[in-house]
């Protein structure tokens, strides 16, 4: 049974222009998926699609529930009146109607998730005012409060600090255990390769399957396009140069 | 009325040559607002006995320093801090012109021009601003141009543009002060940005923008000086109207010829 | 003391003026806030001016300026929403021609007829002439500003914290902006008859611009933003009577002094 299942995804922005063509993959719950690919060569497209945001799209998705998506800080407004656990309470928005007020229950959902990503010091910062990895680690914490079976995450290791970097990881092992579904794009090569799937994407599917299996230099050059070093063994490999434009 | 068609046809100029850097920088509502808050400055020079446009240019240079100052360091969105100050010079100019300097009727010409009682000085004024535009633009445009594509790598390219943008909002704030007589604090966009605006649309080539904009400014501004005198109002307002039915025009023709054209 | 804050309300005129500004600073203050979030100033800006000539065939005319308002707004978005479509002007562009337009076209309108309506009064507002009649429509079109407010408010907050979850939380976006312009349509219809069209603005957004300085949590952003708006009002009518000036510029000076004194205190952002 899986908690993601994708059939001849197409899709784009504009009629004609499709961003992305062909992924088919699946994804069952308690697993890691690591999405590879160059800027612009699909990887927000693909989170895109799968949360129904993408304008022309074709193709069969299917998902066990509504996902989570954890995006890059960047994109999140830094003057904005909001601490930390005000953040973490946006992800009980969905679930609760309007006129119902949020109470006990869900701020303590709130503090909990902000406790498991270890920024309880912090919950009434103004979001503004914490560090780059702080940040990340509050936008996760908020689609922890989601509780949502699947989980979308844009890069979230990218220009974070080690601290927090190993609580994020420690996380998704933690999610991985409560068998939900993890998507991460990511350009770690290496670290994606110690998950359970990759699905590797330039503008269209290039592969996807057990990172052993997938990640060979043929499938990475096709990838990024870019020149490779293989390394001793066979099984790491570093891409250097150009992006492809 | 003869002075009244010398002063259309001198604002042409910087209705032209700064009018179309006001469209390609994307500085139409600082032109807009440099324009309206002048209106204290207008009136005051009256009761004080100074010359209009240096009250005018006094107040427009204020706005400058202090919307730059505001929109610094993320404090306040730019267009917010424009906003804010354009509304608190409206708000100083109708206590000023109601309560402190009784201006009565004579606020309505303020704020949407008249050319009656043109002086020669006001003339010479004009040209000095035309001819200031055209010198600026000459030495300025390599750096205007520059710093509107791509503003990081515009200084990596040795040009000061920080020094030459505010040279240019100067240039933009003295056409301003210069339009004011005709078309009042309140319309000044409608000299310096629809004709502009206007030729933008059928043009993209910076010396046919400029050139076709001084060329529909004057234009435009004389139709609206008989239409103005026709219907007795000033010649903010109907170059407004004029301007505005052009652009209309011309945009439905772009429009349905771009659409004709697509795939 | 109490005198000099109690003794200018005794008159209905007063009292009218009074309950104006009170129930408007409802609305434009907690708006005002979601206009700045949503980097909207220009548009309020320009829908306020814009909307000129609705008003002033609705005085030509003898209609109710309300309706005269609703016209001219509906206008001036429609127009707006025209020009913004071309993508080979800015976007401010556009706007600029369409507003200066409109805006021209409705000075044309007020300054050329033989019985020329108000002007002065539709551009700076009357708030001593308010009616029971204006007070009822006011309040009935704040009430529904609130409401609006009050249920869209999260997904408002989440469609400009961060655009791109949004839908996964249950709004979306592109209607969450349209649902703003509409309710700051409305709100500037509201208001339109107490400040007039030039000053509205600053009822709208110089107490949220203060609120958003000095608040950390956005609900207290919020009561904050319409308790300086009424506080604006009350001041402001308090200066115009004392001080015998025009009463629409004296609430718009009181809701800007606040907004540009709190732009003295520093920002809480960690700077990058």
């Amino acid at each position: 049974m899986s908690a993601v299942r994708v059939e001849g995804l197409s899709g784009g922005y504009r009629p004609g222009q499709e961003a992305l063509r062909d992924v088919s993959f699946a994804a069952g719950p308690g697993q890691v998926v690591g999405v590879l690919g160059p800027n612009g060569g699909g990887k927000t497209t693909l989170f895109r699609a799968l949360l129904g945001e993408l304008p022309v799209r074709r193709g069969e998705v299917t998902l066990a529930g509504a996902p989570a998506y954890v995006p890059q800080t960047e994109r999140a407004r830094l003057d904005f009146p909001v601490s930390a656990l005000d953040v973490a309470l946006m992800g009980a928005y969905g679930r609760t109607p309007w006129y119902r007020r949020l109470g006990r229950r869900e701020r303590d959902a709130a503090r909990d998730a902000l406790a498991r990503v270890g920024l309880t010091a912090v919950a009434d910062e103004t979001f503004g005012a914490l560090s780059g990895g702080q940040r990340q680690r509050v936008l996760l914490a908020r689609a922890l409060v989601q509780d949502a079976p699947v989980l979308l995450l844009d890069e979230p290791l990218s220009g974070v600090d080690g601290a927090s970097a190993a609580g994020i990881e420690r996380v998704f092992g933690e999610l991985r255990d409560e068998g939900r579904t993890l998507l991460v794009a990511t350009h770690d090569v290496h670290q994606a390769a110690s998950w359970d799937l990759v699905l590797c994407v330039h503008g269209r599917q290039v592969a996807v399957g057990k990172p052993r299996e997938t990640l060979t230099p043929d499938v990475l050059r096709e990838t990024y396009g870019a020149e490779l070093i293989v390394l001793e063994g066979g099984d790491a490999a570093v891409g250097v140069g150009h992006h492809a434009h | 009325m003869q002075r009244a068609l010398v002063e259309v046809l001198l604002l042409a100029v910087p209705a032209g040559v700064l009018g179309s850097w006001i469209v390609l920088r994307r500085l139409a509502f600082f032109a807009h607002a440099v324009g309206t808050v002048t209106f204290p400055g207008l009136v005051v020079a009256g009761p004080w006995g100074v010359a209009p446009q240096l009250t005018a240019l006094a107040a427009a240079l204020g706005f400058g320093a202090a919307q730059e100052r505001l929109g610094r360091g993320g404090r306040l969105a730019p267009d917010a801090a424009t906003g804010l100050l354009l509304v608190a010079a409206l708000a100083v100019g109708v206590v000023l012109a109601s309560d402190v300097y009784e201006s009565g009727a004579g606020v309505d010409s303020l704020l949407f021009g008249t050319l009656i009682g043109l002086r020669a000085s006001d003339l010479w004024f004009t040209a000095a601003v035309a001819a200031g535009a055209l010198v600026l633009d000459a030495a300025l445009r390599r750096s205007w141009l520059a710093a509107g594509f791509e503003p990081a790598s515009a200084r990596s390219l040795g040009l000061r543009t920080a020094r030459s943008d505010r040279l240019l909002l100067v240039g933009i704030a003295a056409a301003a002060v210069v339009a004011l007589s005709a078309v009042g604090a309140l319309l000044v966009a409608v000299i310096l940005v629809v004709p502009a605006a206007t030729v933008r649309l059928v043009c993209t080539r910076l010396a046919a923008l400029q050139l076709g904009a001084t060329a529909l400014a004057a234009a435009e501004g004389t139709v609206a000086l008989w239409w103005a005198d026709r219907l007795n109002v000033g010649p903010g307002p109907a170059m407004a109207v004029l301007g505005g039915a052009v652009f209309a025009a011309v945009a439905l023709w772009t429009a349905r010829t771009r659409a004709g054209a697509a795939p | 003391m109490l005198g000099w804050l109690i003794d200018p309300f005794g008159g209905t005129i007063m009292q009218h003026a009074l309950a104006e500004v009170l129930v408007l600073s409802l609305a434009c203050g907690p708006l005002g806030v979601w206009v700045l979030l949503y980097r909207d100033a220009y548009a309020a800006e320009s829908m306020s001016h814009g909307m000129l000539p609705g008003l002033v065939v609705a005085a030509l005319a003898g209609a109710p300026l309300l309706v005269g308002a609703a016209g001219g707004v509906l206008v001036a978005a429609a127009g707006i929403a025209l020009v913004a479509r071309d993508e080979r002007l800015g976007g401010d562009v556009g706007v600029a021609v369409c507003v200066s337009a409109l805006f021209g076209l409705g000075a044309m309108l007020a300054l050329s007829p033989a019985a020329p309506p108000r002007l002065q009064e539709l551009l700076f507002g009357d708030l001593l002439g308010v009616t029971t009649a204006d007070l009822l429509a006011a309040g009935a079109l704040v009430v529904g500003v609130g409401l609006g407010l009050a249920a869209w408010a999260r997904p408002l907050a989440l469609a400009a914290f961060e655009r791109a979850s949004a839908p996964s939380l249950g709004a979306r976006p592109a209607r969450c902006e349209l649902i703003l312009l509409v309710l700051l349509a409305v709100t500037t219809v509201a208001a339109v008859q107490g400040l007039g069209n030039l000053l509205l603005f600053a009822l709208i957004v110089a107490p949220a611009a203060a609120a958003l300085r000095l608040g950390r949590h956005l609900r207290t952003v919020l009561a904050l933003a319409a308790g300086l708006a009424a506080l604006a009002g009350v001041a402001g009518l308090l200066v115009s009577f004392h001080l015998g000036i025009a009463t629409g510029a004296s609430v718009a000076m009181c809701a800007l002094v606040p907004a540009f004194a709190a732009m003295l205190v520093p920002a809480r952002v960690r700077r990058r």
